[in-house]
């Protein structure tokens, strides 16, 4: 079997993302799902996941070789609490059970790639700050953090990276880049696995912007 | 009886619904008094709302027959563009007529059906991208047709989407993008054939897409004085930018120095053929070792410096730029058989392959992580910190014959071997020298001739290094001791 690339996308679904900001999120996906099969070494390797959080993390799609990939219906509550302790809870499993490590008659796959977008703050602070400290002992080759929208709290994310970025817009033209940059990361996460320290992201479009 | 008379007494007689509805029509109409003008109106308007309750019946239908298909969650699998395409979905039996998919032709597919419930969607997709499919039916006749969207993406061909851009050639320590090389020892006085070296090395389609140098090296030499074969491969780090500079001065020095140790060592040649004449000899071994690891793990260390001073003097990178790992081998005949000893940090592979003994014998381990891509540079100062550094990274052995001494980076030993355990297996490694005997026929990949003083095969071995293999596109190289 071909090693492969995971990539796990976390996506906010909380009651404030219904309407149009979704809409945007799914139009941003398949856009970047789009791209990413233009890139031959993404198309070889790259297995995607999204799990989405509410007030439930769920994972909507297991990790899916890119060319099968399907983006599946994804639906958001009235409204509700967002737990995104839970979600990286969930995330901790999946990772110890789908992604494969290296023995002497495996090859393991490369490192995976984290990818967390929210619109507002964990209502789970604290199961929040212990799932960030059981993340950092996974080994992601990079984790980025989106803060999407006025709402949406930075602070809890600097916790779990510091490659946090915010977008001011809900709209698709702002999720279309975003996702499109992501997907440009992701090649790079390709391209640049050698290596045991952190890849070099190309820079983030004018929508995006850095928290420091 | 008159005209109307007979009519009617006509009418009596006849039997079946329609006649029986005729006559209840008259039966009322005359009851009711109804005048012909009156008669016809009331027809009209009776008539016009069964038929509108038949068409709102026929739309509910319809309806719920959509809903129904729709329930069903008609979903067909993703793609690849030229490759088989096979999908099956099923519509409920004797509800629907006449489906079809709108523009499904152009796309290379066609729809057939097994005449009951399941319809197949078939054919090799021509174009790729993301397309929504037009599923439409008959629900019932007379119904307007029903439609369907079915989103589905093909992918393009991998292989099409490789591009090769040259590197700028006015990068910083440009490197050519391949590289060959062939050393030719003729048989001496003896006659005997002796064994040549040849090695190739190509950048990686995951380079070439991006116009992105070759990051692999090797170095080959021959001392034709005292009979010494040397060898370095190494493979400069996907992530560090000055690593095409890393892995060539690293194979540069290892390879010189080692030459310069074995121009003319008459000490080094005494103590191996001692230590050939008694191996049980701790004394005659030890001294080996301690000569051994002047010349190979001193290589190494020559190799390291090399590669930090290279560092030290571009003021705008750091070592670690420069991360590199390192395999080298020497190797000589004597009368009593071969005298082989490397050198190996990193992933890749080097190994001693014999086909009349049936075995192979990995100098070494890979330095493999837990996920892939994960290694050990010969740029990292630990390597040499590890107490156990000579004992796991130096090997030094003395075999009869073999068949070809192999060095090669992980861009070769990756899709080849796929796991360290199949690097210990004797046929995984028959079937890599088979391969490179057949090439690849499929892709129009021809076989290399490693026969004796055969200078061509330096250029087969290039070209048999473009072969194909899904997820793995880096830098390949191959040193071959035959």
């Amino acid at each position: 079997m071909t090693r492969r690339l995971p990539v796990y996308l976390l996506i906010d679904t909380s009651g404030s993302m219904r309407g149009e900001p979704l809409e945007s999120v799914k139009v941003g996906l398949e856009a970047m799902i789009s791209s990413l099969r233009r890139d031959p070494f993404a198309l070889e390797s790259v297995s995607l996941s999204i799990i989405t959080f509410d007030k439930e993390a769920k994972q909507i799609i297991p990790l899916t070789p890119l060319d099968r990939f399907k983006l599946p219906e994804i639906t958001t509550p009235d409204s509700g609490p967002t737990h995104t302790g839970a979600a990286l809870r969930l995330l901790c499993e999946l990772v110890d059970t789908e992604v494969v490590t290296s023995t002497p008659d495996r090859k393991g796959d490369w490192r995976p790639l984290l990818f967390i977008m929210t619109d507002g703050k964990p209502s789970d602070l604290l199961l929040y700050k212990e799932m960030v400290k059981k993340i950092h002992k996974k080994k992601f080759a990079a984790i980025i953090a989106c803060a999407a929208g006025m709402k949406a709290q930075t602070d809890p994310l600097k916790l779990l990276t510091d490659q946090v970025y915010s977008l001011d817009t809900l709209d698709s033209t702002t999720f279309k880049s975003f996702f499109k940059w992501i997907s440009d990361s992701i090649g790079v996460g390709n391209r640049s696995l050698g290596a045991s320290e952190d890849i070099l992201l190309p820079p983030p479009p004018p929508e995006v912007n850095v928290i420091i | 009886m008159n005209r109307s008379q007979r009519h009617l007494s006509r009418l009596a007689n006849r039997r079946g619904p329609i006649h029986d509805l005729e006559r209840i029509f008259d039966a009322v109409t005359e009851e009711a008094a109804l005048n012909p003008a009156e008669r016809e109106a009331f027809c009209r308007w009776a008539l016009s709302s069964l038929l509108d309750n038949f068409k709102t019946h026929l739309m509910d239908r319809r309806i719920e027959i959509e809903k129904q298909i729709k329930a069903m969650g008609i979903n067909v699998p993703n793609g690849t563009v030229n490759k088989d395409y096979h999908a099956s979905f099923l519509l409920p039996e004797g509800l629907v007529s006449d489906v079809r998919v709108d523009g499904v032709e152009d796309l290379g597919l066609s729809l057939t059906t097994d005449g009951y419930d399941e319809y197949y969607l078939s054919g090799r997709p021509v174009k790729a991208g993301d397309f929504t499919l037009t599923l439409s039916f008959q629900t019932l006749a007379g119904a307007p047709r029903s439609s369907l969207k079915i989103p589905v993406a093909f992918n393009p061909d991998p292989r099409s989407l490789w591009r090769n851009i040259p590197t700028d050639p006015n990068i910083p320590y440009f490197k050519e993008d391949s590289a060959t090389d062939y050393i030719r020892v003729e048989a001496g006085k003896d006659e005997a054939p002796r064994k040549d070296m040849v090695a190739a090395s190509q950048r990686g389609r995951s380079h070439a897409r991006e116009g992105k140098p070759r990051d692999d090296h090797f170095a080959l030499d021959h001392c034709y004085e005292s009979g010494w074969y040397i060898m370095a491969v190494a493979d400069g780090a996907g992530s560090a930018k000055y690593s095409r500079k890393g892995s060539e001065v690293a194979c540069n020095a290892a390879v010189a120095h080692c030459k310069s140790m074995l121009t003319d060592n008459p000490e080094f040649e005494k103590a191996i053929a001692d230590y050939a004449a008694d191996k049980e000899d701790a004394g005659k071994r030890t001294e080996l070792t301690r000569m051994v690891i002047d010349i190979i793990y001193k290589g190494a260390v020559k190799a390291h410096e090399a590669v930090k001073k290279v560092a030290a003097a571009n003021e705008e990178a750091k070592l670690r730029d420069f991360a590199t790992t390192l395999m080298f081998a020497i190797a000589k005949k004597y009368d009593f058989g071969w005298f082989i000893a490397s050198f190996w940090v990193g992933d890749g592979a080097i190994c001693l392959f014999d086909m009349n003994s049936h075995t192979v014998k990995l100098l070494g381990t890979p330095d493999e992580g837990e996920f892939s891509g994960q290694t050990r540079f010969l740029t990292m100062p630990e390597i040499f910190h590890d107490k156990d550094v000579v004992s796991k990274r130096l090997k030094m052995t003395i075999v009869p014959d073999f068949t070809a001494l192999f060095l090669m980076t992980d861009g070769v030993s990756d899709p080849m071997f796929e796991t360290e355990k199949n690097l210990n297996d004797y046929d995984k490694w028959l079937h890599l020298w088979n391969k490179l005997n057949t090439g690849f026929p499929g892709d129009n990949i021809p076989g290399v001739d490693l026969s004796d003083d055969n200078e061509q095969s330096k250029n087969q071995l290039l070209r048999w290094l473009d072969f194909w293999s899904a997820g793995n596109h880096d830098d390949r190289t191959i040193a071959i001791l035959y």
